[in-house]
């Protein structure tokens, strides 16, 4: 009955584990992709190993929740909006595909008309703003969220900490 | 529409209150500050407050690791990661 303190660590096929293998999929397609170019830019490898980290929170957890879907979603929407940069380079372009970005994910109400049960309004809606993929959900399935959501960004975060004590160690 | 929506929110917060509840003890059983203390039941609205707090530490954390991650991997040996990952998949 009582709930175990580190429950990945004994099933094989564990959520941190899932976890691990993904991400370091994901961080060696990306050692390849730009293993010849760009080797200074460390902002710009900065912002793919945190892209690649949610994408592979949201791949492990698949189509089952919808905050795994609500980020696949971005990420698919942003692989296009960026294709279209690549082809200007101009600054005004990243601007158009960051407010892109913005617009569709707040593509339900902006004016946060919810009934929001108890005075717990202010709580709830700062909490759908920060799990994604919730802001039309009722409150039962918008706790069910956050919980899945938060049990993955902790594993996830576990992971990339062991991750540096290893490359830092070798 | 108004009815509608005032009598779903109305049945909702009858038939679920218990879930809604046991949600919420749920995912006080998940935050870590919490659980340490007391486990007699905080208000719900404490609860999604260190909910709330407790994400945004989670994407600061992540926010930094990939940091270091990304310092890491520029200077780390291309090879390594592949043997890490041999190693791991066995």
């Amino acid at each position: 009955m009582s709930p175990p303190q580190q429950p990945s660590s004994t099933n094989p096929n564990s959520l941190k584990i899932r976890l691990t293998h993904r991400f370091l999929h994901n961080l060696n397609n990306l050692n390849k992709k730009r293993s010849n170019l760009d080797n200074t830019q460390i902002h710009q490898r900065y912002n793919r190993v945190k892209l690649a980290a949610y994408a592979s929170m949201a791949h492990v957890v698949g189509s089952r929740r919808a905050w795994s879907r609500a980020i696949l979603w971005k990420i698919r929407n942003r692989k296009v909006s960026t294709r279209h940069k690549r082809v200007d380079h101009k600054p005004t372009n990243h601007h158009h595909a960051r407010s892109i970005k913005r617009r569709t994910t707040n593509h339900s109400n902006p004016k946060r008309e919810y009934v929001d049960p108890n005075g717990n309004s202010g709580q709830e809606v700062k909490l759908r703003k920060l799990v994604p993929g919730v802001e039309t959900m009722d409150a039962c399935g918008l706790l069910d969220e956050t919980a899945d959501y938060i049990k993955c960004l902790a594993t996830q975060v576990e992971v990339m900490r062991n991750l540096v004590d290893l490359f830092s160690t070798i | 529409m108004s009815t509608r929506r005032s009598r779903s929110t109305q049945s909702a917060s009858r038939i679920s209150d218990d879930q809604i509840n046991d949600l919420v003890s749920k995912l006080q059983q998940l935050l870590p500050e919490i659980r340490t203390h007391r486990s007699d039941k905080v208000s719900a609205s404490k609860v999604l407050q260190e909910t709330c707090n407790y994400i945004r530490s989670l994407h600061r954390d992540i926010d930094s690791l990939s940091d270091r991650l990304a310092e890491l991997l520029e200077n780390a040996d291309p090879t390594q990661a592949s043997v890490i990952r041999s190693l791991l998949m066995q």
